[in-house]
């Protein structure tokens, strides 16, 4: 199943990545957020690891997140290692005026077969209204 | 009358026999994986549950988790707070949960050791919580689980307090698990302990109760040992606390239920509504 919602914000590539790339950042603005964790030390980049799980439903759902791609004020992209199968991207990019668009793509897979897919499907509107609102309280954070 | 005692002493063997020996190796953590989805779906569609204070769970290592029962044969705390505790600290986490004789020996429900499920004895628990699991545990077994729908609330461990020696000799900590919601899944009636004597199943299955209660589809229900369809009633699970062993065990046991009390309470407060929550 994949996810993804868009927006535009008023403010540069730069300014968004500051918050985006920052862990500390992301209780703040992840909307459902339910555990955040981080797991190794040093900078924040590739193989980055964290452990998040968003309220979906009933329970915190996901799992060790890996960060995948981290590309200065351009992308930052992470992949599930334990729990539901996850991957996940901000996509930052210009959009001119000093406007900035933001992509947010979450794509997940639950074990189980058919009734993994039945999970998926429902999950989803809850998964893309968080989404939604990570995107307004980002929109938030970083507009003047 | 030699011929009863025979019997009864035959009938106990017949049930003894047929509980599995433990065995910690049947937990299958990609069956587990597996099951989550769908147990996901009925426990966020149909029981509408919440979950909450996982966090203060001890991340790592043994614990003994204690809980209230409720909701008869067909107990959802217990399945949606395994599904809780699988998804948050993922199914690589061992643990186990205990359950009568009569749950872990009956055939159709033979998929439950695979989530983890033995059979209820000071030994099984011990061998357990030494193996590094967490451990979920209703004191209050058969007993509580059958209370009154009119008691829901009250958290009723019969006087059952082997749990805290079992953490003691462990040495981990107890985690009390408040839920509400279970007991209104039918209208539970009666334990029917004076069913039980009169059955003698007491003596031979260790089944302290034959509960009376009204539920679907059957209507009136009288032993429940065929389960029941329970009502969509909205179940709602808080870990509470950790509560250390540091003190002998009427002085723990008090804590552990006072503290239960208190979650289930402030639970209950939130309800406006039974089954509607």
């Amino acid at each position: 199943m994949r996810v993804e919602r868009r927006c535009v914000i008023d403010a540069d590539r730069d300014t968004v990545w500051k918050v985006v790339s920052d862990p500390d950042c992301y209780p703040e603005f992840m909307a459902s957020l339910e555990r955040w964790e981080t797991l190794t030390q040093g900078p924040v980049g590739k193989g980055a690891r964290y452990t998040v799980h968003w309220k979906i439903g009933s329970v915190p759902i996901g799992g060790v997140v890996e960060v995948s791609e981290f590309d200065q004020a351009r992308d930052l992209a992470w992949i599930g290692i334990s729990g539901v199968s996850l991957r996940g991207r901000f996509r930052i990019r210009d959009n001119g005026d000093g406007h900035t668009r933001v992509v947010f793509r979450l794509a997940y897979e639950s074990a189980g077969s058919l009734l993994g897919l039945i999970a998926d499907r429902v999950a989803a509107r809850q998964v893309g209204r968080s989404m939604t609102e990570t995107l307004k309280n980002l929109k938030r954070m970083v507009e003047p | 009358m030699a011929g009863i005692g025979e019997v009864i002493e035959w009938a106990r063997h017949q049930v003894a026999s047929r509980v599995p020996k433990a065995d910690l190796d049947q937990r299958d953590p990609d069956y587990i994986r597996e099951q989550l989805p769908g147990t996901w779906l009925l426990a966020s569609l149909y029981f509408r549950a919440d979950v909450r204070g996982l966090d203060r769970i001890p991340a790592e290592g043994p614990v003994l988790l204690v809980g209230n029962h409720s909701g008869g044969n067909v107990p959802p705390d217990t399945f949606v707070f395994t599904l809780a505790f699988c998804s948050y600290f993922g199914v690589e986490r061992p643990f186990y949960q205990l359950a009568h004789n009569l749950v872990v020996s009956a055939p159709p429900l033979g998929w439950l050791r695979k989530f983890g499920t033995v059979a209820a004895n000071h030994e099984n628990a011990q061998m357990a919580l030494e193996s590094g699991a967490a451990l979920l545990v209703y004191p209050g077994g058969d007993y509580e689980v059958f209370r009154p729908s009119w008691e829901r609330h009250k958290v009723d461990f019969g006087g059952r307090k082997g749990y805290v020696r079992l953490a003691r000799d462990a040495g981990v900590p107890i985690v009390p698990i408040a839920s509400v919601g279970g007991q209104e899944t039918a209208l539970f009636l009666d334990r029917g302990q004076w069913l039980a004597k009169l059955l003698m199943v007491d003596k031979l299955a260790r089944l302290k109760s034959v509960p009376i209660s009204l539920a679907l589809p059957w209507g009136i229900n009288i032993g429940d040992l065929a389960g029941h369809i329970p009502l969509p009633a909205k179940i709602v699970v808080e870990a509470l606390d950790p509560i250390d062993v540091d003190a002998d065990d009427d002085v723990v046991h008090k804590k552990v239920v006072e503290s239960l009390q208190a979650g289930v309470d402030r639970l209950a407060a939130e309800r406006r509504f039974p089954v509607i929550g």
